[in-house]
């Protein structure tokens, strides 16, 4: 090959993918998971405001609290005498009816942070405030469980450190052909041909080389089994549709992969935020309507959770600008058709006991449901994932 | 001095090598090496982005109850800070003394803070600067004054009769002692209070809030009395764990990933004298071990390594701030944006299946007009609508690339001087018998093969 063909394809080229012999060892195709449960992962990223979300209309605290940006009890859908969800929220109801929802109330941990880097962080890494861990849970979940990068993506193009363990990172995409197409330049398959060393890994040298190799062979495995399927549901034409979407197609034609994280942001209303949550939350539940649906008609929804939630929740009393700020404990949703308790887990959040911040305090360890989701729907032992022993929740 | 060992010590001290710097090195001794880096590095340049707007407003803050003009000015120190990421980047690549670049970039991933006031965090970035080789206590003290660092760990609000524990914790886990048996949780409790009253002004000077320090005994490692802020650092100082903790991270740093405890016990006799930093440095760079073969081409680079160094072979500037924040997003490494008070990931923690492409991909979508098929994450202060963007779906890199300064600079070199001093492991003998099969057409496409190897990607 001449200089020049690398060059002029340096973006997207497509060649045949050739992997000496004695590499083949290393590729890492080949998942090994018992089972074939999928969890998917959502992040309403910015903090999402529960409080509006999930509205206590009877409560006088939350009007007084809330004097410009309160919710109505006309606008609401009636979930109870108590509680209504927002307006926007008119599809997820219909979910919420047919008993393919559990709401979890103030959920949270010790301490709370809340700063978005940090909230994400302790969420994604399943730490405690006052730990750094440099792995996310699911992460470690692939170094534990599914040895392998295919066992989790991230509908994205860079992976959170959510999907990263110590020894093995998750794939990020979003379209399973470009992703194939940016590893086929011929120049990189030209030099990986031409690698000779059966150590892999052992030296930091081996160990990129090993990634490259791997992110070829997991870029092909994803393209090929995923592109003669294309889903025949109507998602909404925005990228949160997309990414459902696209995890929909991952797991409907059979993609091994076992857990998908994708995140939906804009939830940072500190200002106006009457207008932008209900947007934001009509895009979420438009979107989460017709994945359920697109899985329930392709047989898949039996084996997949869902699993919604937001780095904090937002504190009861709105500012002076028409927003919330950051605040603590929040709700998460479960989705699936296997939910041991449909509807409400547990009790509204308490809007009397608030924390020294004014904020909600939290009653359910997010780590107990990462617990049951581990134990009770993958099947795995929580404790080694988590750094910890949570009792799993009874909630699949 | 054995030419392998030069590029060693100017890699990993000072992002790489020019080639006239190299013909300049060639045939000195050791000694004289070393002292050229240090010498070099004397003088103390701030690194400044105007900020005329704000500055204004922080000598007078007349307005600071207007909320629009507070938006503008938040928004304004946005963008100056995205302005200072360039700049810090270009400084790195070009200033001559890089080897004080180096030790400010190893600081700022020690000391670590974030701030969205950019006059706050560039005054720190600059203490950061002019104490990156001189004494530790000196370094700890003034980091532990600005404003931008008693913002970030909260010691703005650390009052006596409330403390706030979060600087002390993390002056003994992160920056001083390491996640040690040494110290107990009632250290941490006695310590923080020894802080109360440590604060910043408005514009960002550091005042001691007599009234809000409380002034009473404390007990803390064992010693009591009614310690402040100064004396705590001093008896911190007194633990030999703290001259392990920093010799020990500075090994990582600079020699290698694995530790040896026999060459940082060395280290730690050098520097727990009086905490010298330039001295320890020299020790490092002297030392024997420094330069064994396993030490050599063994380090990941960091994404900001990479940049630097690619743009220390070919000059090449981007013409819009914003998409330097976007690579360097892509690469994982957001240079004034560390993830969290730990830091950056380090090591094999910098690569994953996307950033490992995108680092193959980089040097000919930067040199080549090539384009990067990846997007970036919005950010959490996005709207909806900035979140949901396409636009940078297949963008074009908008770059300026001085290709003439590099034939000023690379026309006299073999490909295999080319080969030597760009890459620093052995190359894989496979990849080298390809290399040379292919055509051997100009030293710009060279270059620019040789950065796109995995090889590359180590220091």
């Amino acid at each position: 090959m001449k200089r020049r063909d690398f060059i002029r394809n340096s973006s997207l080229a497509s060649s045949v993918l050739f992997v000496p012999n004695f590499l083949k060892a290393f590729e890492s195709s080949q998942l090994k998971v018992d089972g074939n449960k999928k969890l998917v992962i959502l992040q309403l990223s910015g903090g999402n405001d529960g409080l509006n979300t999930l509205v206590q209309f009877n409560n006088d605290i939350y009007f007084k609290n809330r004097g410009t940006i309160g919710q109505q009890k006309n606008q609401l859908l009636s979930v109870s005498d108590e509680l209504g969800l927002h307006e926007s929220l008119k599809d997820f109801k219909t979910l919420y009816d047919e008993g393919l929802v559990s709401v979890i109330n103030d959920v949270g941990y010790p301490n709370p942070s809340r700063s978005h880097f940090r909230a994400t962080d302790i969420w994604q890494t399943a730490s405690s405030s006052n730990e750094f861990l440099k792995a996310g849970w699911i992460g470690r979940y692939l170094d534990t469980v599914s040895k392998s990068q295919l066992g989790a993506i991230e509908v994205d193009d860079t992976l959170s450190l959510l999907m990263k363990g110590e020894h093995i990172n998750g794939i990020a995409t979003k379209d399973a052909k470009l992703f194939f197409k940016t590893t086929q330049d011929p120049y990189f398959g030209a030099v990986l041909n031409n690698y000779k060393d059966a150590h892999l890994s052992e030296h930091n040298l081996g160990y990129l080389y090993k990634t490259v190799i791997d992110a070829k062979s997991s870029a092909k495995y994803i393209y090929e089994k995923t592109k003669l399927y294309d889903s025949k549901a109507e998602y909404p034409q925005n990228s949160f549709g997309k990414q459902l979407k696209t995890i929909s197609e991952f797991i409907s034609s059979g993609l091994e992969t076992q857990l998908y994280y994708a995140s939906l942001g804009g939830f940072d209303t500190h200002a106006n935020q009457v207008n932008s949550q209900k947007r934001l939350l009509e895009v979420f539940s438009t979107g989460i309507h017709t994945f359920i649906n697109d899985l329930k008609a392709t047989g898949a929804l039996k084996d997949t959770v869902v699993l919604v939630f937001s780095e904090f929740g937002r504190r009861l009393k709105q500012n002076a600008a028409n927003g919330t700020d950051h605040g603590a404990a929040n709700l998460v949703f479960l989705l699936g058709d296997k939910l041991k308790k449909p509807g409400m887990y547990n009790a509204p959040a308490n809007l009397v006991d608030l924390d020294s911040n004014g904020d909600i305090k939290y009653k359910v360890d997010f780590r107990n449901i990462y617990a049951s989701l581990l134990k009770d729907w993958l099947l795995t032992q929580p404790d080694a994932i988590l750094n910890g022993k949570f009792e799993s929740l009874n909630l699949v | 001095m054995k030419k392998e060992d030069i590029l060693h010590v100017y890699q990993r001290a000072a992002f790489g090598m020019t080639p006239s710097k190299y013909k300049k090195e060639e045939n000195r001794s050791r000694i004289e090496v070393v002292q050229d880096l240090f010498a070099a590095s004397d003088k103390i340049e701030k690194l400044k982005v105007e900020t005329p707007e704000l500055d204004e407003f922080l000598e007078n803050y007349s307005e600071r109850n207007d909320r629009k003009k507070l938006r503008h000015l938040i928004q304004e120190s946005r963008s100056k800070t995205i302005e200072f990421n360039s700049l810090w980047l270009d400084r790195m690549a070009t200033s001559d003394a890089a080897f004080r670049e180096r030790m400010t970039l190893f600081w700022a991933t020690h000391f670590v803070v974030r701030s969205r006031n950019i006059i706050f965090y560039q005054k720190f970035n600059n203490t950061l600067r002019e104490n990156a080789l001189g004494n530790f206590r000196k370094l700890l003290l003034v980091v532990t004054q600005e404003s931008a660092m008693l913002d970030y760990l909260n010691n703005q609000q650390n009052k006596k009769g409330s403390p706030n524990e979060n600087f002390a914790r993390e002056l003994m886990e992160l920056f001083t002692l390491g996640e040690a048996t040494l110290y107990k949780e009632a250290d941490i409790k006695e310590s923080a209070r020894a802080f109360t009253g440590w604060g910043h002004t408005f514009n960002g000077h550091f005042v001691n809030r007599k009234k809000l320090h409380d002034d009473d005994e404390k007990t803390f490692l064992g010693k009591t009395g009614n310690f402040d802020g100064e004396a705590i650092v001093d008896i911190i100082l007194e633990q030999p764990e703290c001259a392990y903790f920093i010799c020990k991270k500075i090994y990582q740093y600079f020699v290698n990933d694995t530790i040896n405890e026999a060459h940082i016990a060395e280290m730690v006799k050098v520097f727990y004298v009086n905490y010298d930093i330039k001295e320890l440095m020299k020790f490092v760079f002297l030392s024997d071990w420094f330069y064994n073969q396993e030490n050599l081409g063994s380090k990941i680079k960091s994404p900001i390594d990479l940049l630097v160094g690619l743009k220390k072979v070919v000059p090449v500037s981007f013409n819009n701030d914003k998409q330097l924040v976007y690579v360097e997003r892509l690469l994982g490494q957001l240079l004034i944006e560390p993830p969290n008070v730990a830091g950056w990931p380090k090591g094999r923690g910098w690569i994953d299946a996307n950033t490992m492409m995108v680092r193959l991909k980089l040097p000919s979508v930067l040199l080549k007009n090539g384009v990067i098929a990846f997007d970036v994450k919005g950010e959490f202060e996005d709207s909806f609508e900035e979140f949901n963007k396409q636009s940078n779906l297949n963008r074009k890199l908008n770059v300026t690339v001085d290709w003439n300064q590099f034939t000023k600079n690379f026309n006299l070199l073999t490909y295999q001087d080319i080969t030597d001093l760009l890459i620093r492991c052995p190359i894989n003998n496979g990849t080298k018998e390809f290399l040379k099969n292919l055509e051997q057409v100009d030293k710009q496409e060279y270059c620019i093969q040789l950065m796109s190897l995995p090889e590359y990607q180590l220091s």
